[in-house]
């Protein structure tokens, strides 16, 4: 127990004989000290113009491709394809078309029989 | 829209409050422990210009690598930094010495002790520096005669006031080594300086 209040004691006075060496410093020592910390800080700001940069230059990209985007190809209005992709949706949907196709074959066939059509057909005329 | 544009703005303007108290917060830790750090420095290298590029080196990686991490890891971090840069140079200057001796020079090739063989005050016994009534420097004397891991784990634990977990961390080793070396280092130091019957450290 004693043995242990002796070191206690022997490193509180290490501890404060340090602190008095430190406190005596010079000034010549702290004021390198001082632009040391101030040339250390110095790393913060590139750092955030890195930052920055980092942000910037894809943004920068994106609105250049976005640029030759609109120029090369012309654009093409939401309304367009609407209308475009109902009306194709419409002719492949529609039932009555192949109807309607079978029940004018007999006129077809008529129309083969007639003279007039069947020169034409035959490239006289 | 608005609404939206004024989130953005106010979330910017706490990023940029952050990024200041973040900037002002390790200036304050930089400033709290620069002196002490280059006192350490100082202690090992015995070279005041090495002693305080040392630091400011080490400052530089801290904030350079290290500034985004949690402030409380600021301070193992940056004497982990220091304490490899001051190894780095122990190295060089061995390195140096043994060429030296290669060549004729006079350092021991065996026994060569960077710390022990730098340039000092003018006598390298604890007895007479104690007595001259300089206890940091009869302190530095009998530290200069510690291993280097004792010698580490004293100046950080003691010197620095770290805890066994943060002097583990800068020494990159366990906590079990810290408080072996740091209790063999106690005992040594009390030896060497109160056997030559110092009073003021008995």
């Amino acid at each position: 127990m004693s043995d242990e209040k002796d070191v206690s004691a022997f490193e509180r006075k290490t501890k404060r004989v340090f602190d008095e060496s430190v406190a005596g410093l010079d000034a010549a020592t702290r004021s390198r000290l001082t632009q040391a910390r101030y040339r250390a800080l110095e790393e913060l700001k590139p750092r955030r113009s890195r930052a920055w940069g980092f942000t910037l230059v894809p943004a920068g990209a994106l609105a250049a491709a976005l640029l030759v985007w609109f120029t090369v190809v012309p654009p093409t209005t939401d309304v367009d394809l609407d209308v475009a992709s109902l009306n194709d949706l419409e002719i492949l949907l529609a039932e009555e078309d192949l109807e309607m196709l079978a029940e004018d074959l007999d006129f077809y066939g008529w129309l083969e029989e007639q003279p007039e059509f069947a020169d034409a057909g035959n490239g006289i005329g | 829209m608005e609404l939206a544009l004024s989130i953005a703005e106010r979330g910017a303007g706490l990023d940029r409050e952050r990024a200041l108290d973040s900037g002002a917060e390790i200036e304050a830790f930089l400033r709290e422990v620069e002196a002490r750090a280059y006192r350490i420095a100082a202690m090992n290298i015995r070279d005041r210009d090495e002693a305080l590029d040392l630091v400011q080196d080490a400052m530089i990686r801290l904030v350079r690598s290290y500034s985004h991490r949690p402030s409380e890891e600021w301070r193992p971090l940056f004497y982990r930094i220091l304490k490899n840069r001051i190894r780095d140079e122990q190295r060089r200057r061995t390195v140096r010495s043994r060429v030296l001796s290669f060549f004729g020079g006079t350092a021991s090739e065996e026994e060569y002790d960077p710390i022990a063989e730098a340039p000092g005050a003018s006598s390298d016994d604890p007895l007479e520096r104690a007595t001259s009534g300089d206890a940091m420097q009869a302190l530095e004397q009998a530290l200069k005669k510690l291993p280097a891991r004792q010698r580490e784990a004293f100046m950080l634990r003691n010197f620095e006031g770290m805890d066994v977990a943060q002097t583990a961390a800068a020494m990159g080793c366990t906590e079990g080594s810290v408080k072996t070396h740091y209790s063999r280092a106690v005992h040594r130091l009390r030896e060497m300086l109160a056997e030559h019957g110092e009073e003021q450290w008995a």
